[in-house]
């Protein structure tokens, strides 16, 4: 089965991966792949392996979308040196498709992590605020805001 | 338009992700380890910010010894590479004494002009002996010989333009020039997939940059109708240039530009165009004049035309071709002309000659043989890989052949298989192409002879099988099909 690759308009490399098709797909195997194996490693409840996988998820898309900023390579002279992953992505564009998936990928997870333990606590209470910081991190009105200058430039 | 097989696809995600993951880890570890060290900076700061080296450290250099190998001969149809060896997981390479011939096909050296020449080298010789190596001054003050003022004649004759002017280096033509020809308040609009020189010579040059989707000039059309209606940004007074900057032969992607269509989207909205044709000029064509002749589009609709000396004439340099008036105003402005070192004597005696030798007018059949000989390789070359179950891109005539790997793994891999066998190709990977399309980029040359093509294609059908890349079901023989029809009467 073959999928077209139509090369974006988009000039910053770092991004413009996301906007080949395959990466939705992989997105979903890869968080359900890691809860498989934190299954099989941990040892314990389906609901529990959700929660780490949903808490890990959290912590790693974080790092990587809304704290780590610039680009890995040095050709791009510090253009985006000021901005994080999520501010880069098709240019600043609001509210796109891959914006969109990447906003409702937490919430899914939340959903499920959140019913398959029951809605207990403490579980619930590191969930809920995982999802609630990552949806506000993807706010539109949150593009290149830094709440008390965190994470701010030099 | 490439097609990626899907499961590909996925798989060469997961691979990044996974090499991502470790780079991440490692370098986790490593800020841990030297936390406790000190570090000798001193006061000053850091050379690398944040993390703008990562790619290199921990994607590049795990395999550094597919890039950049070193030759010891001139880039021929064979040549000699000097064999590497590393102890530090090839964190640094060390060179060897032992050589191996392997065949080339990386170099760009589309007519076979790299080595010496029968016509060109006694009289890049005799221009050696008379003129010595370099000028040693920029044009304007005591750096324009003779030679440069024929090479000027002979390179607007050659492209068929009323004139011309000559650099030193091909990157800096573009990026010193188009800083020159349009400033802040003008809008450049590049295919994407331009080169680092155009990209680089347009975020210089100050104008709003604005891409258009790879060779598609219907995505051209709508940019420029976009562009056009909102005018400069903020102010929205009209824009006071635009120019479409677009290229003859893309060198990862080996097609031919739409030149028609986008010269009469330009036309029809007022706009300049730029054609960049490094690769073109010299290789397609009956007569080896560029894709303006391949396509049969009039030279005078494109207004600037630039191209470089390295790949078809065997020299270095680039030029820029366009009206008198234009060429008159870059002698003037233009900082690569005005504070740069002149090209080469030699460089520029061995461009004369071989624009001669192309257009016959050396008094041999040369120039037109190797013409016909690089259309016959590249069109044999593809044609035999495409039946073989390969996924190549690129159009017909066109003598780049990229290959599509996609798995990072797959890029070692099919390098140091090919070396083994004395194959050296060329392997292109993100950044330079875009994160899923790793490809091995073939340049045909018309030295290559058709045992040297056939040698090849027997190495890449071995390889490719080991490798795993063969995309496309293989078309079956001819010979068996044959014997099918006899056995059924």
């Amino acid at each position: 089965m073959y999928v077209k690759a139509v090369p974006p308009t988009d000039l910053n490399r770092n991004t413009e991966w996301f906007t080949y098709p395959g990466v939705w797909t992989t997105y979903m195997l890869m968080v359900f792949m890691s809860w498989l194996i934190v299954l099989s490693l941990f040892g314990c409840s389906p609901g529990m392996a959700w929660t780490i996988v949903h808490l890990a998820h959290f912590l790693i898309t974080y790092h990587f979308f809304h704290w780590k900023k610039g680009t890995p390579f040095a050709d791009d002279q510090g253009i985006y040196n000021g901005l994080t992953w999520w501010e880069q992505i098709e240019n600043g564009k609001q509210l796109t498709r891959n914006r969109k998936f990447l906003t409702v990928v937490p919430v899914v997870l939340y959903l499920i992590a959140s019913h398959t333990t029951d809605y207990q606590n403490p579980m619930l209470f590191f969930n809920t605020l995982a999802v609630f910081v990552l949806v506000v991190a993807k706010f539109p009105h949150m593009h290149k805001v830094r709440i008390f200058g965190i994470n701010a430039d030099h | 338009m490439i097609a990626i097989p899907y499961l590909a696809a996925l798989t060469t995600y997961f691979s990044y992700g996974l090499l991502f993951a470790f780079g991440q880890i490692r370098d986790f570890f490593r800020k841990i380890l030297d936390w406790s060290g000190s570090n000798n900076l001193q006061g000053y700061a850091p050379i690398c910010v944040a993390h703008e080296d990562f790619y290199v450290r921990r994607l590049y250099l795990r395999i550094q010894d597919c890039f950049g190998r070193p030759i010891t001969s001139a880039p021929d149809a064979w040549f000699d590479v000097v064999e590497r060896y590393s102890n530090d997981n090839n964190k640094t390479l060390k060179r060897t004494t032992n050589i191996s011939r392997c065949l080339n096909l990386g170099s760009y050296n589309y007519l076979g002009f790299a080595a010496a020449d029968e016509y060109c080298t006694p009289r890049v010789i005799e221009s050696l002996r008379k003129y010595s190596p370099s000028t040693c001054s920029s044009r304007v003050d005591a750096g324009t010989t003779a030679l440069h003022n024929e090479l000027e004649k002979c390179v607007a004759d050659f492209v068929g333009k009323p004139a011309a002017i000559v650099f030193g280096m091909g990157y800096v033509t573009n990026s010193a020039i188009l800083p020159v020809l349009i400033g802040k308040g003008g809008l450049i609009i590049s295919d994407s997939l331009n080169h680092n020189s155009i990209v680089n010579g347009a975020r210089g040059s100050g104008a709003t940059i604005r891409v258009f989707q790879h060779n598609t000039p219907s995505h051209l059309e709508e940019v420029l109708r976009e562009q056009l209606a909102e005018g400069q940004p903020r102010t929205h007074r009209p824009w006071k240039k635009i120019m479409v900057i677009v290229e003859g032969i893309y060198s990862m992607e080996g097609d031919l530009c739409k030149l028609p269509e986008i010269i009469a989207i330009c036309k029809k909205y007022k706009a300049y165009i730029y054609l960049d044709e490094a690769h073109s000029i010299g290789a397609v064509g009956k007569t080896g004049k560029g894709v303006c002749e391949l396509l049969g589009v009039d030279t005078a609709d494109v207004d600037i035309m630039m191209g470089t000396f390295t790949k078809s004439f065997g020299s270095c340099g680039g030029y820029i071709a366009g009206s008198k008036e234009l060429i008159q105003y870059l002698k003037y402005t233009c900082p690569a002309h005005l504070y740069a070192t002149s090209i080469s004597p030699p460089a520029a005696e061995q461009i004369k000659s071989s624009i001669k030798v192309i257009l016959g007018e050396d008094g041999s059949n040369r120039g037109p043989q190797k013409l016909a000989q690089i259309r016959e390789n590249s069109n044999f070359f593809r044609s035999e890989l495409q039946k073989m179950g390969f996924e190549v891109i690129g159009d017909d005539d066109s003598p780049v052949v990229p290959i599509m790997l996609y798995n990072p793994a797959k890029i070692p891999a099919f390098s140091r298989e090919c070396l083994k066998q004395n194959v050296a190709v060329v392997m292109v990977a993100f950044p330079a192409t875009p994160l899923l399309l790793a490809r091995v980029r073939v340049c045909i040359s018309a030295s290559h002879t058709k045992e040297d093509l056939v040698k090849a294609l027997k190495v890449f059908d071995q390889v490719g099988d080991l490798v795993g890349i063969k995309y496309f079901p293989a078309e079956p023989d001819k010979e068996q099909e044959e014997d099918k029809i006899v056995k059924l009467d």
